[in-house]
């Protein structure tokens, strides 16, 4: 049994366009999963979702995606899901995403899994991200045969592990928290990667000259949560790894 | 986030600056295939590594600080019976006593991190094999160490081995007159002890302090111990007294109310505590908050990073991170350069 969590935050016309079509994409999954958690972060944007499919969680006050997901988890895990997977509002998933993330769960000894996650805009700022990896994760070095950390929208876990590690919700936006689940989890389980799971992830930028601002704001948000990750961590394994982009990810070494 | 993150220890300044870069450009420039994209794709790149490195950095993770302490209990068993300390009215039986190997193990594990690991007790000079074990093994992996001992056991041999590997010793000394050394002691050993830290002195030079518990029964003393280790040129440093959620220490002896300070760093984020059984908790007051009063592990059964990576590790990190107990004013709280003058 998979289940679908979903954190979202909507501010803008645009939060909720995005909404709608990753909404569009959840309805035509091969697979389709057996609930979809939409958890409204105390948005400050009133807005309604047409798709009657979903569970429609709406928080009091805003208490970062961390606590949203967190939530989601333990309403799926009191409904029986054994499979959990996460994405994002501003996503879209291929129609296979579900098959393939829930196949990979089910048949490794992973803990977690990781899709490949592609930029859905075509400037250059797009096309940064796609080669430099920023939201496709990480290959533990040297062997490739499992990944350092995942990001949360694109991402799957075994209901076992994560009722062991949550998210922590001292990370108040969508920076770090996922850095922080991958770094304590992989203390005990280990990440798979799933190439054939694809989602795009729109940044919103419009053009590569008006986008540069969103750009480094993006970045400046990621590092900003560093200190949270070092607060929060006695120990960090800062263990060597390579970003994954389309040249990577079907590396001979993987481990299926 | 970034590329590549090569673990490269001790690398810092500007070669560091500049092998960081080229080790992050040079394989992302590989990936762009486009030559006309070559330019516009390494500019981001840069741009991104420049906020990786120089934006808000933690500033003990910009200088490459050393994060945490390892401080191992190796033992309840003591030589001494002071009447303010109870931790030697339940030494562990033997059965229960960690393989040294297992500590070894964590010790290897953590190195990388480690400022300092710490060995105290009871008096862990009464396990002296294992003592020297680790601090050659803490020597080989670069990590300074430091016992806490009471001194009765030192000798020529140990202290001549001790010497060399570089590490501190620091000796308990709560009064340098023979009827209250005697008295705070339960044991009548001033002549056979104060000879040994003269050894000690001889042999460890500036690698030996001498540490004094503040409480009532000491108050009037700790002057004096000041005043003799100025003499000879020991550094000293003053330990308020702490009775461990009076669990191990049963004679609350402060003499006045202590004001805690809400600014002093506290040890939730940097310690790892080891029992002599191996378990884990990051603070030996762990018992004052109720969700820490069980270990978080044992070494003897668990890696210590799993240990240290649990929920519940990361949950009592948060509440000691604003707690506000008496241990905020031990040693392990402080900056070790504050500590010792």
């Amino acid at each position: 049994m998979s289940s679908l969590i979903i954190p979202c935050y909507i501010k803008t016309k645009w939060d909720i366009n995005c909404l709608d079509r990753l909404l569009d994409s959840v309805q035509q999954q091969s697979q389709p999963f057996d609930k979809v958690y939409l958890i409204d972060d105390a948005s400050p944007l009133q807005y309604s979702v047409r798709h009657n499919f979903i569970e429609y969680i709406q928080l009091n006050e805003n208490g970062g995606p961390a606590r949203a997901r967190n939530i989601g988890i333990d309403k799926a895990i009191n409904t029986g899901a054994e499979y959990l997977l996460f994405t994002d509002h501003d996503c879209i998933l291929d129609k296979e995403w579900n098959k393939h993330m829930n196949s990979f769960l089910i048949t490794t000894a992973f803990g977690a899994v990781g899709g490949m996650t592609y930029s859905w805009g075509k400037t250059l700022l797009d096309y940064y991200h796609d080669i430099n990896g920023t939201l496709s994760g990480k290959w533990l070095l040297p062997d490739r045969k499992e990944l350092w950390y995942m990001p949360s929208l694109n991402f799957g876990i075994k209901s076992f592990v994560v009722e062991q590690f949550g998210f922590d919700e001292r990370f108040p936006t969508a920076a770090g928290e996922d850095v922080d689940l991958c770094l304590r989890m992989r203390s005990k389980y280990k990440i798979g990667f799933c190439p054939e799971a694809k989602l795009w992830h729109d940044y919103g930028y419009k053009n590569s000259i008006s986008g540069f601002n969103k750009f480094m704001k993006l970045f400046k948000k990621y590092k900003s949560s560093s200190a949270t990750v070092y607060e929060g961590h006695t120990v960090l394994m800062w263990d060597a790894s390579e970003s994954i982009y389309k040249g990577n990810i079907h590396e001979p070494n993987i481990q299926s | 986030m970034s590329l590549i993150y090569s673990l490269k220890k001790n690398r810092q300044g500007v070669s560091h600056a500049i092998y960081d870069y080229l080790g992050e450009i040079r394989p992302f420039a590989k990936r762009v295939k486009n030559p006309l994209l070559k330019i516009p794709m390494v500019f981001l790149k840069t741009v991104e590594w420049c906020i990786y490195r120089w934006y808000k950095t933690p500033i003990r993770r910009f200088y490459g600080v050393k994060g945490n302490e390892l401080i191992y209990m190796i033992t309840n068993a003591c030589n001494d019976r002071c009447p303010k300390c109870g931790i030697w009215e339940k030494p562990e039986p033997q059965s229960q006593h960690l393989m040294i190997s297992h500590f070894i193990s964590c010790l290897k594990k953590l190195h990388h991190n480690l400022y300092q690991v710490t060995l105290t007790g009871g008096e862990p000079l009464l396990f002296k094999k294992d003592v020297m074990l680790i601090a050659e093994e803490a020597k080989k992996l670069d990590v300074p160490m430091v016992i806490v001992s009471n001194a009765r056991f030192l000798d020529e041999e140990f202290l001549n081995r001790y010497k060399a590997l570089g590490h501190i010793l620091v000796i308990s000394v709560d009064s340098v007159e023979r009827e209250k050394w005697n008295e705070f002691r339960g044991r009548k050993n001033f002549d056979i002890v104060m000879p040994k830290i003269m050894l000690a002195k001889e042999i460890l030079g500036d690698q030996l302090r001498i540490q004094s518990v503040l409480s009532k029964e000491s108050a009037e003393e700790i002057p004096k111990v000041i005043e003799w280790c100025k003499q000879q040129g020991i550094q000293h440093n003053t330990q308020l007294y702490q009775d461990f959620g009076a669990y191990n220490w049963h004679n609350p002896t402060t003499n006045e109310e202590v004001k805690y300070n809400n600014d002093t760093p506290c040890a939730a984020r940097k310690n790892i505590c080891v029992y002599p059984n191996g378990d884990v908790v990051k603070c030996f007051d762990h018992r004052r908050i109720p969700l820490a009063k069980e270990p978080l592990g044992n070494i003897a059964k668990q890696d210590i990073i799993e240990i240290l990576s649990t929920k519940r590790s990361t949950q009592i990190s948060k509440i000691m991170k604003t707690c506000d107990f008496p241990c905020k004013n031990m040693s392990c709280n402080k900056p070790q350069t504050l500590l010792f003058n």
